[in-house]
């Protein structure tokens, strides 16, 4: 019975993931996932493309029961949309991300929440427990924390992930089953980019 | 005070010699470096990360649903490291909360909800008070109350918070029974 479930589980996402992306085994995935190089993911987060595909760039981390949903509506001729993730993101502990695109060097701290509606640019910063649920586009160097939500630009970039992620990298494998990164598969990833008509209809 | 009993599915947890009790459905990553003392409940979808460092708990510790324990992550001048995290006797964390301090002392309370910073120190007998967001670096002393966000100390306790919190756990170990079937 339980051998049952987790085929179809299988049978219901398709990820490819580029060489050098270290992606835990005990992850949840749904839908059509692209995953860059040299991202993290530790063990229970979960990236759901309900609506459409997610693509996510280059050395982004994402901690546990992290949870990045595609939930973007279908567009003006009807076809799914494409959540696209940039680089260098840090998705900390339990934060739920359904934003409608996310930038570069940006960091959703523990617990934040950004709905569907709102666009998250280059260099954003969500503090711990936030709350994003109005549609707006949020501008570059954007910071938010606190219980009043106080929002303000900042002046410098937040820092750089390069470190944390080495070590992560090092370290991870040590103790977890990784999933394979799959070589033929970043092909397909660029046929998703391309013509998303095709490779979702089939 | 006497609490009401807290049943859980005997199957779905391990009891060891020690008396711990762990559901299966736990997430205890580098399970080698993770030092459980004794009478430590962790509940279900409860993740402690012993594969970033070092985590050691006291005894009658508890790990509500969906708590997460990880090591702080720390910059130094030369590289990065992740620090061991202690957490002391008769510790109570509350449901979803994420701890990511350096140091829990003994006797205290975290409720639910709550972010406990990048390498805070939480000292003896000290209360976060349910969705509290206690920002990184932040040092709660001593039988203080915190609060809000970024946390704040609203209130002192009592001097018998160490009573209290000794009480409250080995009552809620005592109380937490297997379901009678």
């Amino acid at each position: 019975m339980m051998e049952n479930i987790d085929k179809r589980k299988e049978a219901t996402y398709h990820a490819s993931i580029a060489a050098g992306s270290v992606v835990c085994k005990d992850i949840k995935l749904l839908g059509i996932v692209t995953i860059g190089a040299q991202n993290v993911v530790h063990p229970r987060a979960s990236i759901l493309a309900e609506n459409g595909p997610i693509v996510i760039g280059d050395g982004n981390i994402f901690e546990e029961q992290t949870v990045i949903r595609n939930k973007l509506p279908k567009d003006a001729s009807g076809q799914p949309q494409t959540l696209f993730i940039g680089n260098n993101n840090m998705f900390e502990v339990s934060c739920v991300c359904e934003a409608k695109a996310v930038g570069d060097n940006c960091v959703l701290e523990a617990k934040c929440y950004v709905g569907p509606e709102v666009e998250i640019t280059n260099g954003c910063f969500i503090g711990a427990a936030c709350r994003l649920t109005l549609p707006e586009k949020l501008p570059e160097n954007f910071s938010v924390c606190g219980t009043n939500h106080l929002r303000k630009i900042m002046s410098d970039k937040p820092l750089s992930l390069a470190l944390q992620r080495d070590h992560l990298a090092k370290v991870l494998p040590n103790y977890h089953h990784l999933k394979k990164p799959r070589q033929s598969s970043t092909t397909e990833g660029v046929i998703i980019k391309k013509e998303p008509e095709e490779s979702l209809v089939s | 005070m006497e609490l009401p009993d807290v049943f859980y599915n005997k199957p779905s947890y391990v009891e060891m010699a020690s008396g711990n009790k762990v559901s299966r459905q736990t997430l205890l990553c580098g399970s080698q470096n993770i030092v459980l003392s004794g009478k430590v409940i962790i509940q279900k979808g409860a993740i402690m990360r012993g594969d970033l460092a070092n985590v050691r708990t006291g005894r009658y510790c508890i790990l509500s649903e969906n708590s997460v324990l990880r090591p702080p992550f720390k910059k130094l001048t030369k590289g990065v490291a992740f620090f061991p995290l202690h957490v002391g006797d008769h510790v109570f964390i509350g449901e979803n909360s994420v701890v990511n301090a350096l140091q829990v002392g003994s006797c205290t309370y975290i409720g639910k909800n709550c972010v406990v910073g990048r390498n805070c120190v939480l000292k003896d007998c000290c209360y976060v008070e349910d969705n509290t967001v206690l920002a990184p670096d932040t040092v709660v002393s001593s039988f203080t109350k915190y609060g809000g966000s970024p946390g704040k100390c609203v209130a002192e306790l009592p001097e018998c918070m160490q009573e209290l919190m000794t009480d409250f756990t080995v009552n809620y170990y005592k109380h937490f029974v297997p379901e009678k079937i």
